[in-house]
């Protein structure tokens, strides 16, 4: 009895481990390319936060402790950029989320028409965000574009208006952050007020409500948890979106529409191929932490006081 | 009598006031139609336009339709090149990522191993961890170091990366599977390789056709991570990164036809795909993103 329970333990530990071999050998493909893309990298951008490095041939990297980090918060022009990644993300929900949820609730019912306004308005969400840059970049042009062009022929604007100039750049980049943007979150209201049931909305007709409060007091509330997690994909886009901002402004003019996701990538690549960039991979790397830990703290905040209201209603 | 008027006055102003609202949901939808589509459009007639048209102002239409423009880009440009960078890498990292999401999603339902909870841990960290582009400098590196960034390989593999949030999906998917479709199986001798290659892949079409579609739509519309791979050896550049390079080229501001025509080649391929498929992206964002 005893030789024989000995005689299994080893066969039984050879068929666990070709077990796992057999599972291993269905996660490795992706494991393999999970580990250099994704923790490599993390890993060593955290080293570096450490450490002064300008790359090959600049010689060793050089060990200077929190140096980096304290270097960040001396520093204006970041805080800057952090403060227009704030205006930029305001300025995007602020306007995307009301013409993306009226958009849902005209277009969600199966009729004629709205199927195919729908595939339009969400178009540019399968665009090339560089390559709509660049197309941007021409119709903003203060004295060739089209935008320009039009508004002077309507009379609404004597002078051209010089769009990616200091003062209204920022502005600029909203507007074609909510054209590639309002599609991507029409399909997630829609998707919403499709899971409100229809018989809640007919019997709350029937009980006299008109159109505008059955919005209003029926499926507004009903959305509740699909709008968190709407807001919450908002709010994390807006914090890494940086194609767009580096092809059309390229965080110009004078930093005016610098974003904290380029000023960290600025240390590491040239924004454009007119600058030379000055590597500076540790300071870059330091830039990238504080800005991925204010990102995720704005994420906490949103879902403490998003569990709040959650207890309200 | 009075009460049939009434009632007959009150459908009509209703009948009314559905009109209005209907006249009024198309005027909002109407120009939010008109600024959506307005760039597209913009961008492929003015392909077509000569770049004094472009840059003087001139008709919503060409003059003249330049096709010319098209070869001139394709030619001179050298987008021809570039085309068929696009295409290799995106069908590359296409399959690579369907195949790879595929086995790691099914092998995470299904079985338990030696390490899983840890891997299972690490991939939902990184899925909220962005430090954003400045990772592709590591990337960039190894890759260096493995003598693979002076060729598409190493572009694919950068574009292709860990998928973690997709490999969540296959897996969520896998899980709706019945389980007894497996036993089954094996009872009927299947191997664990029999198994996924008979049993899972068919039934996960679905799910891997949303994985496929969006793998293609990032790789083709992918810049900053191209950019990067292809800054040693620019005849390595995709469509997108060669495009937007034309707005430092020298003579930029006489070639505002070839970049719209460049930037046409670019997204013309992409809204093909979407108008044959345009049901299953709408339909695969939600899956991805709300029920995630």
């Amino acid at each position: 009895m005893k030789g024989k329970q000995a005689a299994l333990r080893p066969m039984q530990r050879k068929k666990a481990v070709i077990k796992n071999l057999q599972a291993y050998s269905f996660m490795l493909p992706n494991l393999i390319l999970f580990a250099a893309c994704s923790l490599y990298p993390v890993i060593w951008t955290l080293k570096y936060v450490f450490y002064q490095y300008g790359g090959y041939g600049t010689g060793e990297p050089l060990f200077v402790g929190f140096e980096n980090l304290a270097r960040v918060f001396r520093d204006k022009v970041y805080w800057e950029s952090v403060l227009h990644t704030f205006t930029y993300g305001f300025g995007k929900l602020i306007l995307i989320l009301p013409l993306a949820f009226f958009l849902a609730l005209l277009l969600n019912e199966q009729k004629k028409g709205n199927g195919l306004a729908q595939s339009i308005v969400f178009l540019p969400t399968i665009m090339s965000s560089a390559v709509m840059g660049l197309v941007f970049y021409l119709l903003f042009n203060a004295y060739n574009g089209e935008i320009n062009k039009y508004l002077m022929e309507a009379h609404i604007i004597d002078q051209p208006i010089n769009w990616l100039g200091k003062d209204h750049a920022m502005k600029t980049l909203v507007i074609t952050a909510v054209w590639g943007g309002v599609g991507n979150y029409m399909v997630y209201f829609i998707a919403g007020i499709q899971q409100v049931s229809t018989d809640v909305i007919e019997s709350a007709k029937i009980d006299g409500a008109g159109r505008l409060q059955s919005i209003w007091y029926i499926i507004l509330p009903m959305l509740g948890p699909i709008l968190k997690i709407i807001l919450m994909l908002a709010i994390t886009s807006a914090f890494n979106d940086i194609t767009n901002v580096m092809v059309l402004t390229e965080g110009g003019p004078n930093n005016a529409t610098m974003v904290m996701s380029l000023y960290g990538y600025k240390y590491f690549f040239p924004v454009s191929a007119t600058q030379a960039a000055v590597p500076q991979y540790g300071y870059g790397a330091a830039v990238s932490v504080i800005s991925a830990v204010i990102a995720g703290a704005v994420t906490v905040v949103y879902l403490k006081i998003s569990k709040k209201l959650d207890d309200i209603y | 009598m009075v009460g049939k008027k009434a009632v007959k006055e009150r459908t009509r102003s209703a009948s009314r006031s559905a009109f209005i609202a209907g006249v009024g949901k198309w005027i909002f939808v109407g120009i939010m139609i008109v600024f959506t589509i307005y760039p597209i459009i913009y961008t492929v007639l003015g392909s077509l336009k000569t770049n004094v048209e472009l840059t003087q102002g001139g008709g919503f239409l060409p003059s003249e339709w330049h096709f010319e423009n098209f070869y001139q880009a394709f030619v001179e440009a050298d987008f021809v090149r570039y085309t068929g960078n696009s295409i290799i890498v995106s069908t590359a990292v296409t399959a690579l990522a369907v195949i790879t999401c595929s086995l790691a999603g099914f092998i995470l339902a299904r079985r338990n191993f030696v390490g899983k909870k840890v891997l299972l841990a690490l991939y939902m960290t990184m899925m909220f961890v962005s430090l954003g582009s400045v990772t592709l400098y590591p990337i960039y590196e190894l890759l260096q170091a493995l003598k693979i960034n002076k060729s598409l390989v190493g572009l694919i593999i950068a574009l292709t990366g860990g998928q973690a949030a997709n490999v969540f999906l296959v897996m969520g998917f896998t899980k709706a599977i019945p389980k007894e479709l497996d036993e089954a199986a094996i009872i009927d001798g299947c191997s664990l390789y029999g198994v996924y290659s008979r049993i899972i892949v068919p039934l996960s079409k679905p799910i891997l056709a949303v994985v496929a579609l969006f793998a293609f739509r990032n790789s083709w519309n992918d810049y900053i991570t191209s950019l990067i791979m292809t800054i040693a050896v620019p005849k390595l550049q995709t469509l997108t990164v060669a495009v937007v390079q034309l707005k430092y080229s020298v003579n930029a501001a006489a070639e505002w036809h070839i970049m719209l025509a460049g930037a046409s080649i670019a997204i013309i391929p992409i809204l093909i795909v979407y108008m044959l498929a345009h049901k299953q992206f709408i339909a695969g964002l939600t899956a991805g993103a709300v029920k995630g």
